[in-house]
């Protein structure tokens, strides 16, 4: 019966429409491939949503994209293909791993595959960006704001004036889009100057030259004569040499490394702030980028450039002249205060052939204890870098043997003041990467006094106030004495900066401790990955510029005021009620410590499945335990952070922290099963009960208290064990229910099987007649046969008489013959047809007996089958 | 993502289900749902029914439940003249009636004085499985993989087994034998598993099929997928279920081989069981419970990377290939099914608990989408023959509502009783004394039914602990103490129950001293530093 629908199959339902037919999204359902690429040819921007219909990535994707087209669809054209329908022409031609896969198109340059978040304004955002890949810088103002902002600028100066199109223009265009398939959160931004004027700004003289904008370190120029001017070269230069003073962490979803690799580096200050790619102004951003400016602000030997627009009273930021006025300005105030600064120095070659330098970053790494200046604070000293750079090159061999692609750092001191050290940070990188920055190599002369490296400590880190007061955040920086500005270069742990969009990443602030209730998604921690702590920004500071600032400063500290944040789950809700007391973080002290009770404390983890195992033998144990004296408590330490002395590295732990010697705390053996009567052995063991020997009064109250426990205790058990009496009684009576039922059965058996027998006997009885009938019939057929055959014999006899008759007749005949010849004849006719007559009637009659022989056997056969 | 819609959703998808299985199928073992009838395909047990019985339970329907009980004890029987899975019979029909048996009092089914030491749910487990000890009746105590529930093993019956139909029956049946006091059960189980132990290869890996006779190897590869899949699972799981140290180093053996020879990458290839070179650089959708016995064992991050790399595939075809070749990133020939089965989604349910991680939940929303776009089909919802062009076939097997359904429904739900962290449980008056139940931390067989640890504390063995204990509470109460309850020594009391005890586990205790181990082996590590930010896709490197 199953064969008939064995091979039963189904082909996939018919694709249907994805999009509303309303949506501004033109759905090519059926994967048509072809038409998508017709229809890019009728418009300068374009974006593909390559979909699958049961793919829930992109059923969530989808209202995104509607959202954007809604807004977009005037100057981008939107069209979504189901490259899943296996009829489709995008099925056949294109392999996706995951869906939904978005492609721009800025007319015939692309694809640009969007990796960002799948929300509407990321994606809005990123489409205006293929749609204007170059900003147009018109004006000075213009040129602040672009230079300002946080992420790497890169300008080209073009002119227009001459041709339609400057030569490289296009180039520089495409390079643009070409970072954006590179970079796909877009952090390169490029931009373009057509004025001389602005172009003079950043002494940019002639048309066609591309200029990459750094902040801490000196903004370069795109080295046309050493690498080709393709949009690709550009591209790689500004992403590689590119500055990131603060990062935005954008995890896609799929399994990543980046938090890994970033962490890794070293300590990390994440700041979590709900961010709007759409917004025209970002003002706290703009704070939290002034602090990442000022903490990486390292080097003030060179291009004071426009910073920010707050900054920007600086004038004529041309490099030269800034080095000069520094250096007449400062060489007066050189002994009052010391300021970090920083140089990049590189070396000259050791192998002319060699197709590497070694790099090194100069840090001037020192303050001392001359109160800084209240007046604005002056850029680096140039007397302080060449005093350092004399001691570098001093010992510049020391840095020449370096080859290495990672950073390496030493302190060595300076031969001018004996309270300042100098760091150097050296790297090799290839070549071509400095041809810049070895122009403006500082001149050196030929120093006489060397110290040995590894200067002393920053003397200055213990007049740090603590700075945690929320009340008492200071603007003011004067207070302490170290500074925010260039901090990064002079402590030796440098935090990288990292933000985070708390749209869509809330999750990791949740993580790090930021509470849930928050109406302000705004957080700040610090982590620090190799030491397994991290640290928080009070919630209750309002996230600013100078909470900030503290915040860093505190960490920075060798003796740091800050404290390792303890993250609690704060979905637990003390319950009187329940057995088991749930600890939490803040819990932790006062159910284990401050109590007055023997503590059994259960450290577990939800997940672990040896864990959840026992719930129930810690259960028993707490409903036996006396309550009065006994607390069995249990932390999940897995959403509950706890001091480093009470940690474990193995779930499930049991610690016992017996009354009044709460510090001595024992663990449960592990190699103990965990059961009720192991665990009752090792509280009796341990418990404070048992301390007295001697009977005062005392204890014989203590005693009397404890006869009174154990009367309730017993009380308890005879509760219990009424109740076991009852549920044996109850089963008892079930039993015997089931007793009686069965009784009653087997009685109903006993008297089925009586009928059966008597059916059996009437059965056989009715067999016996059978058979005796049988017998009978047989017998009568043998008498029947023997009849027959006496019959058969005696009509034989009959034969042989009539033949012998015959002849008998014949011989008289032939006598009477003799005798008499005409009357004979007539006689012997009459007599023969009497003869023959008989024997054919006996033959007919015993075949009649032998087909009513067959009959009866056949029936006596079936009747017995029946019995059987 | 909002749970509670989709929770609503996975509840819609298995009444639509139940109810076509009902109306079109029933007593059939499974609904076939494209012709819209039913057919038997393990026995003859009305298998979907009794597979989907504690899913009724999860999903809140009492009623049904009630009812679905006494259908099953008026309809089913197990004197009939077919030949069986020993391992399917095991898994689907022992395993579904004990977990009805034990979640029948929380279903308000009246239960008798004995319960969850006796019961009618419990009578018909024990029956179906004692049809099924004829099997375990060869030289090396490894069952047959066939059984006629009427005449036991068929003459002429092939004596070569897959490892798992050895190696996956510790939990039902030592639950049995707790429950009901015949050890038989347990015995016959652990036997079998210690000849696969015994028949490991030098290197520690098991193959996929044993002759169970000669104990010879038959299929050679070794692997964490079909064919082996559940043997590992059942090592930790009955560890975890009885406490059972010997179990765990087992499996904490295995694992070790495991990572060794077969993990690349976060994959876990095919390698050969001797020499440990790779033999199929597959993934297979039945090798997706690993990550999953991880996090049960504390291995969170390593977990939690595997399904990461899970996930990929079915991002990629909607549905996990019963193959997939890794290096070339596509569906092995003839095995590009997908029978809607459930053990990416069990794993992410694990891994949920342990991480809270919204891609976990991403997974759940993929896995129902997908489904319903898929494989819903008037009469319920067809196994996918092809992920490449999502062809459909006529079966809807019954794991679709005993565990891809289940595991999809307790993903959306955090707050099920089946996800009680110890914060509730019941007391119960037994005959054997009173009991502790429904605390939390069930296990689930491998076909998602869940057997509560605490009630096989409850029968039977009670009785010498609870005077141990009374002994003690005893002591604790006096106040001259005599010490003579050390935990270290045995008590010189003489008692045989508790001296028993503590020599197990001063035995037990040598056994890791001799392997140096610092730990119990019944513990998970804590978690790492760094796992607070392990969410959203992020991994970490070991810092080693």
């Amino acid at each position: 019966s199953c064969s008939r629908a064995k091979d039963v199959t189904m082909p996939a339902k018919l694709p249907v429409n994805f999009f509303p037919t309303t949506s501004p999204v033109i759905d090519l359902f059926r994967g048509q491939l072809d038409s998508a690429e017709q229809l890019r040819q009728d418009s300068e921007i374009v974006l593909y949503f390559f979909y699958a219909p049961w793919c829930g990535q992109s059923i969530a994707a989808r209202e995104e994209i509607q959202h954007v087209a809604s807004r977009l669809s005037d100057q981008v054209l939107f069209v979504a293909i189901n490259c899943w329908w296996n009829q489709g022409k995008c099925r056949k031609q294109k392999h996706f791993f995951y869906f939904p896969v978005i492609h721009l198109y800025h007319r015939s340059f692309g694809p640009i595959e969007y990796k960002g978040p799948m929300s509407a304004v990321y994606i809005e955002k990123f489409v205006r960006r293929v749609m204007t890949p170059l900003l147009y810088i018109s004006s000075r103002s213009k040129l602040l704001d672009f230079l300002s902002n946080y992420e790497p600028g890169v300008l080209g100066y073009f002119e227009f004036n001459a041709s339609p199109q400057p030569p490289g223009y296009l180039t520089f265009f495409t390079s643009a889009l070409h970072s954006l398939k590179k970079d796909y959160l877009g952090t390169v931004r490029f931009g373009v100057i057509t004025d001389r004027r602005v172009a003079e700004e950043l002494s940019l003289e002639r048309s066609g030259t591309v200029y990459l904008h750094r902040h801490a370190n000196t903004s370069l120029i795109y080295p046309k004569d050493i690498m080709n001017f393709t949009a690709e070269n550009i591209c790689k230069w500004a992403l590689e040499n590119r500055e990131m003073l603060i990062r935005w962490l954008r995890p896609h979803g799929g399994k990543s490394l980046l938090l890994n690799n970033e962490l890794k580096k070293g300590p990390a200050l994440l700041i979590f702030i709900p961010y709007n790619p759409l917004a025209e102004i970002h003002p706290l951003l703009d704070e939290i980028t002034k602090v990442a400016l000022e903490y990486h602000k390292c080097n003030k030997s060179q291009a004071p450039e426009p910073d920010l627009q707050h900054l920007g009273d600086t004038e004529s930021p041309a490099f030269d002249s800034s080095v000069t006025d520094a250096h007449l300005k400062l060489s007066e105030t050189f002994s009052i205060t010391k300021y970090p600064c920083c140089n990049t120095v590189v070396l000259p070659q050791w192998h002319s052939i060699s197709r590497t330098h070694n790099v090194c970053e100069l840090c001037v790494n020192q303050t001392l204890g001359v109160k800084p200046n209240k007046v604005h604070v002056p850029h680096c000293n140039f007397l302080e870098i060449e005093a350092a750079l004399d001691s570098f090159y001093l010992q510049e061999h020391t840095f020449f043997q370096v080859i290495s692609n990672t950073i390496e750092c030493s302190n060595f001191l300076s031969f001018y003041s004996p309270f300042s050290y100098y760091t150097a940070c050296c790297r090799t990188v290839n070549r071509h990467f400095l041809s810049f920055i070895s122009s403006e190599k500082t001149i050196f002369q030929t120093p006489k006094v060397a110290f040995s490296s590894h200067g002393k400590k920053d003397n200055t880190q213990f007049s740090i106030p603590h700075i945690e007061d929320r009340n008492c955040f200071i603007p003011d920086l004067n207070i302490s004495s170290m500074n925010i500005t260039g901090l990064s270069c002079r402590t030796n742990k440098t935090l990288n900066l990292y933000l985070l969009d708390s749209n869509l990443f809330w999750i990791y602030a949740e993580r790090l401790g930021a509470s849930r209730s928050a109406h302000l998604k705004e957080f700040a921690a610090i982590v620090d990955m190799k030491e397994e702590v991290h640290y928080v920004l009070d919630q209750n500071q309002s996230l600013v510029g100078p909470t900030l600032e503290n915040f860093i400063k505190n960490f920075s500290v060798l003796y740091s005021p800050l404290k390792r944040h303890l993250v609690d789950d704060p979905s637990v809700h003390f319950q009187e009620q329940h057995v088991i007391t749930e600890v939490t973080t803040h819990t932790f002290h006062e159910t284990v410590f401050v109590s007055q009770k023997n503590v059994l404390l259960l450290y577990y983890s939800q997940w672990c499945g040896f864990c959840a195992s026992l719930n129930h033998i810690f259960i028993q144990l707490a409903r036996l335990l006396p309550p009065d004296n006994f607390t069995v408590a249990r932390i999940d330490v897995t959403r509950n952070d706890l001091p480093w002395e009470f940690m474990t590295d193995r779930l499930p732990t049991i610690l016992f922290f017996p009354h009044q010697r709460k510090e001595h705390s024992v663990k449960f053996p592990e190699d103990f099963s965990i059961n009720l009567p192991n665990l009752l052995k090792f509280i009796l063991h341990h418990s404070s009960l048992s301390s007295s020997e001697r009977c005062t009064k005392e204890c014989r109250h203590t005693e009397s208290v404890l006869q009174q426990g154990h009367i309730s205790h017993l009380e308890r058990e005879i509760q219990k064990l009424r109740s076991e009496i009852s549920a044996l009684h109850q089963a008892h009576g079930q039993l015997e229910a089931q007793l009686s039922e069965a009784r009653r059965e087997e009685q109903r058996l006993q008297q089925q099987k009586h009928t059966l027998e008597k059916q059996h006997k009437t059965l056989q009885l009715h067999s016996e007649q059978l058979q005796a009938t049988y017998d009978q019939k047989n017998q009568e057929l043998l008498e029947m046969a023997e009849k027959l055959q006496e019959l058969a014999d005696a009509s034989e006899n009959l034969l042989k008489e009539n033949a012998l008759l015959r002849i008998l007749v014949a011989s008289r005949e032939g006598k009477l013959q003799s005798r008499d010849e005409t009357k004979e004849p007539l006689q012997s006719e009459q007599t023969l047809p009497e003869d023959n007559t008989s024997p054919s009637t006996a033959t007919a009659t015993a075949e009649e007996e032998r087909i009513d022989n067959i009959g009866t056997i056949e029936t006596e056969h079936s009747s017995g089958n029946r019995t059987q | 993502l909002d749970v509670a819609s989709y929770r609503e959703r996975v509840r819609a998808m298995f009444y639509h289900a139940y109810e076509h299985y009902l109306e079109s199928a029933f007593p059939y073992d499974e609904l076939r749902p494209l012709t819209c009838d039913g057919q038997d395909t393990w026995g003859s047990f009305s298998l979907t029914l009794i597979d989907a019985l504690d899913t009724l339970l999860i999903l809140g329907n009492v009623s049904e439940f009630q009812r679905v009980v006494n259908v099953l004890q008026e309809g089913v029987d197990f004197d009939i003249d077919v030949n069986a899975s020993v391992f399917e019979t095991n898994i689907r029909v022992v395993g579904g009636l004990l977990s009805a048996h034990l979640l029948s009092r929380k279903a308000g089914v009246e239960v008798e004085a004995g319960w969850p030491c006796s019961g009618p749910l419990l009578r018909m487990a024990e029956e179906a499985a004692r049809k099924l000890l004829p099997a375990f009746q060869t030289p090396t105590g490894m069952p047959y993989g066939t059984v006629n529930l009427l005449h036991g093993v068929n003459p002429g019956e092939t004596p070569v087994t897959c490892t798992a139909g050895i190696g996956t029956f510790i939990v039902e049946f030592a639950t049995l034998s707790h429950l009901t006091g015949d050890p038989v059960f347990e015995d016959v189980a652990r036997k079998a598993l210690k000849a696969l132990w015994k028949n490991r290869s030098d290197i520690g890996l098991v193959g996929n099929h044993i002759d169970v006779i000669t104990a010879k190897w038959v299929a050679q590869d070794a692997g964490i997928g079909a064919g082996v899949d559940s043997y590992f699972e059942y090592l930790v799981k009955g560890a975890i279920l009885l406490q059972d140290k010997e179990l765990m180093s087992m499996f904490l053996e295995y694992n070790k081989a495991i990572k060794n020879y077969t993990k690349f990458d976060d994959w876990y290839l095919w390698v050969q069981m001797y020499k440990g070179t790779v033999s199929m650089p597959v993934f297979q959708s039945l090798e997706a419970y690993w990550p999953g016995l991880q996090s049960l064992i504390g291995d969170v991050d390593n977990a939690m990377r595997t399904f990461l790399n899970y996930y990929t595939v079915w991002k990629q075809f909607g549905g996990l290939p019963e193959f997939y070749n890794i290096p070339q990133g596509y569906t092995v020939d003839k095995r590009e099914g997908y029978p809607l089965r459930p053990e990416l989604i069990e794993s992410a349910m694990y891994l949920y608990r342990a991480t809270r991680d919204p891609t976990l939940l991403e997974l759940g929303r993929d896995a129902v989408e997908s489904i319903e776009k898929i494989s819903k089909v008037d009469c319920g919802f067809a196994t996918i023959k092809d992920l490449r062009d999502h062809r459909l076939d006529n079966r809807m097997e019954s794991f679709f509502l005993a565990e891809t359904i289940k595991y999809l429904y307790l993903l959306f739900d955090p707050d099920n009783f089946i996800h009680n962290d110890g914060s509730d449980f019941d007391v119960v008056i037994t005959p054997y004394g009173e009991c502790v139940l429904n605390a939390g931390g069930y296990i689930f067989n491998t076909e998602a039914h869940p057997i509560d640890p605490a009630a096989l504390h409850c029968c039977r063995k009670r009785k010498e602990e609870q005077w141990e204990v009374e002994d003690l509470m005893r002591e604790f109460y006096s106040l001259k103490k005599t010490r003579k309850f050390a935990l270290k020594r045995p008590s010189d009391r003489g008692e045989a129950e508790s001296a028993k005890d503590s020599e197990d586990a001063e035995k037990a205790g040598e056994k890791r001293n001799s392997k140096k181990s610092s730990h119990s082996l019944l513990s998970c590590p804590s978690q790492s530093f760094n796992s607070k930010l392990a969410v959203l896709g992020q991994v970490f490197l070991d810092n080693t």
